[in-house]
């Protein structure tokens, strides 16, 4: 017989079928598909807006997106299904064309030698290859064949598998393997100097089978949707308010303490705040518990606006991930940022539709950066390292644009305002420890804890980047809240 | 209620969660899963609309009865019934 079903009415405010922690794109896929089958939900930000790494902010009179540079995912026409972000737009009931993805015009890897460009035809990006490393045409091919038959999504996948192993064991030029670890890696690994193979096969197929895109006005095109969904259905949702402690008892979260002191009760609690950080929040935690399992990984990201169309400084690309040597070397960095690597993103430069354009052009760079050094500085050090920072990035990124560096004067010129966020912005505004960005390199793909209604969602779960976090939560709330239930 | 509209109310759930799928030529007695574009999770969907729009529940090991209209007719036809006695 199924269980007598407790109807929402009967919760007083204090009692929730499920508490959700975190507004960011995990905990907002997760809260609206428990509200869509009649779950009473608390949906709970410490923040004062939603979307976690994938917030936004408004600066001299424009708004911005925090994180976002590229929605991954984009399908390829008439791929059905078989795309991650289709399946989520059905999970979620969202019209696909209500997200209002634009394709990106087309990108690049720069390495020393080698310029590879890559655009949301999977067959292109091939044919570059081919073209840059032919002797590794059948070995890649034979790579490719593995990646399909490996079901990077399975709950079941280890998470601990060396992926630059397993294209140590496919190919034999150096190069490819770093140039394919290479923008991976920038989207989605924990680990310094590799990424686990499950995650570079889904960002793989996130980057480069399917493809890049974004919708004009960025990312509360996402969010919007989803947030009038879940309130229509009558989700609640309370912001600035974090948890603070988890009060657990035999085996199970008994109450959940908040940071003004309320106490909640919840059947169920999904955290999507992070393995660690969620250990920590137990009533029984010490501080420095499994400090080991914080990631290294935490970057430095600068954003400039400037009156001028970049294509117009003759920048046609929308990203480009470029590293100045034949090694890729993603790890923290000894100095506060390493400026030889890094990610430039150009949101101008995806095809919007009639011709419609961001009012102002923007470049963005994100470099690797150090949690360490940077927390250490006091106030007026952060604001002049900062500037200095961002200098010696621009500087090194611009040398990867296409006469870059001849146009770095009058892009100082033009350049009307300047945005930096910094490991400890990451860490303030998401609670991040070390202002880690893709979560700890302790993984749980099923979302399970020792704590038999405590489950975990988003990053920590192995499942990156926007289209990922949001597909964890959504695979939480039905394996372990509505399925069987 | 007949077993014709019980496979009715079965499309009509799909209609709403797969808004994008062709719904005019299911073939009842072939599986759903062969003729749509349906997966796991989807089938998942179908359960929980069952329940929230007509109280019916369908336990996780009887999934399986969903997987084809006919066969979705049969098992869910005396759970409508039972429930229009109730
Ligand atoms: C600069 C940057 C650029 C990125 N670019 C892209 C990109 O272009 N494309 C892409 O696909 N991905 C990108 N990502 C990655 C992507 O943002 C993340 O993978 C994804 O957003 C993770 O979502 P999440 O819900 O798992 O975690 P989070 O976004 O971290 O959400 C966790 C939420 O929990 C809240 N929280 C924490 N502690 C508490 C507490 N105690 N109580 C209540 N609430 C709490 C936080 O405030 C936060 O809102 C980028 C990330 C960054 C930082």
């Amino acid at each position: 017989m199924p269980k007598a079903r407790r109807k929402p009415e009967a919760l007083d405010g204090q009692h929730f079928e499920v508490v959700v922690v975190g507004a960011g794109m995990a905990g907002l896929a997760s809260a609206l598909r428990l509200a869509m089958f009649g779950k009473s939900v608390l949906l709970l930000e410490k923040h004062y807006v939603v979307g976690g790494l994938n917030s936004f902010f408004a600066r001299g009179g424009r708004k911005f997106d925090v994180g976002l540079h590229a929605v991954t995912n984009f399908p390829p026409k008439g791929s059905g299904k078989a795309s991650p972000l289709i399946r989520l737009c059905r999970q979620l009931r969202i019209p696909f064309e209500e997200l209002a993805l634009s394709p990106q015009s087309f990108s690049r890897i720069a390495f020393p030698d080698v310029d590879l460009k890559f655009d949301n035809e999977f067959g292109f990006f091939i044919s570059e290859v081919e073209r840059l490393f032919p002797r590794e045409q059948d070995r890649f091919q034979k790579l490719l064949r593995t990646m399909e038959a490996f079901d990077a999504y399975s709950p079941e996948v280890a998470g601990d598998v060396s992926a630059r192993s397993i294209l140590g064991e496919h190919l034999q030029e150096p190069l490819l393997i770093e140039i394919l670890l290479c923008p991976t890696c920038y989207y989605g690994s924990a680990v310094e100097n590799d990424i686990d193979f499950a995650s570079f096969v889904m960002l793989f197929d996130a980057i480069f089978r399917q493809g890049l895109a974004r919708p004009l006005d960025g990312i509360r095109r996402f969010l919007n949707p989803i947030l009038k969904r879940y309130e229509e259905l009558g989700g609640k949702r309370r912001m600035n308010l974090g948890v603070k402690h988890f009060v657990t008892k035999n085996d199970i979260v008994e109450r959940i303490e908040l940071d003004n002191g309320e106490i909640i009760f919840a059947d169920h609690v999904i955290s999507t705040c992070g393995v660690v950080e969620t250990e920590r929040m137990l009533s029984s935690a010490s501080q420095d518990e499994n400090a080991d399992d914080v990631s290294r990984i935490s970057i430095l990201e600068s954003i400039a606006v400037f009156k001028k169309q970049p294509a117009d400084f003759g920048w046609e690309e929308t990203i480009v991930f470029y590293n100045d040597a034949d090694v890729f070397r993603y790890e923290r960095p000894d100095e506060l940022t390493d400026p030889r690597s890094g990610v430039i993103c150009i949101p101008n430069n995806y095809r919007y539709p009639n011709g419609e354009q961001m009012a102002e052009g923007q470049l963005r760079v994100t470099c690797l950066a150090n949690y360490e050094k940077w927390v250490a500085l006091d106030e007026n050090s952060y604001r002049s390292q900062k500037e200095i920072c961002r200098k010696a990035m621009l500087e090194v990124a611009l040398g990867y644009l296409p006469n870059g560096n001849s146009m770095a004067k009058e892009l100082e010129e033009r350049t009307e305002l300047l945005d930096i966020f910094s490991p400890r912005t990451i860490k303030k505004f998401t609670g991040h420890l070390d202002g880690a960005l893709y979560g700890s390199p302790r993984k749980s793909r099923n979302g399970s804890t020792r704590f038999g209604n405590l489950y975990l969602a988003g990053a920590d779960q192995g499942y990156v980047g926007i289209v990922g976090a949001m597909l964890g939560g959504v695979a939480v709330a039905n394996n372990r809240i509505l399925r069987g239930d | 209620m007949d077993k014709e509209k019980v496979k009715q109310i079965v499309l009509d759930i799909i209609a709403e969660i797969a808004p994008d799928e062709d719904l005019t030529d299911v073939k009842p007695e072939i599986r759903l899963r062969d003729q749509l574009d349906l997966d796991s999770m989807d089938f998942l969907d179908i359960v929980m609309e069952l329940r929230k729009k007509h109280g019916i529940e369908v336990p996780e090991a009887e999934y399986r009865q969903l997987e084809s209209l006919d066969s979705s007719a049969e098992y869910l036809f005396p759970k409508f019934e039972a429930k229009a006695v109730a």
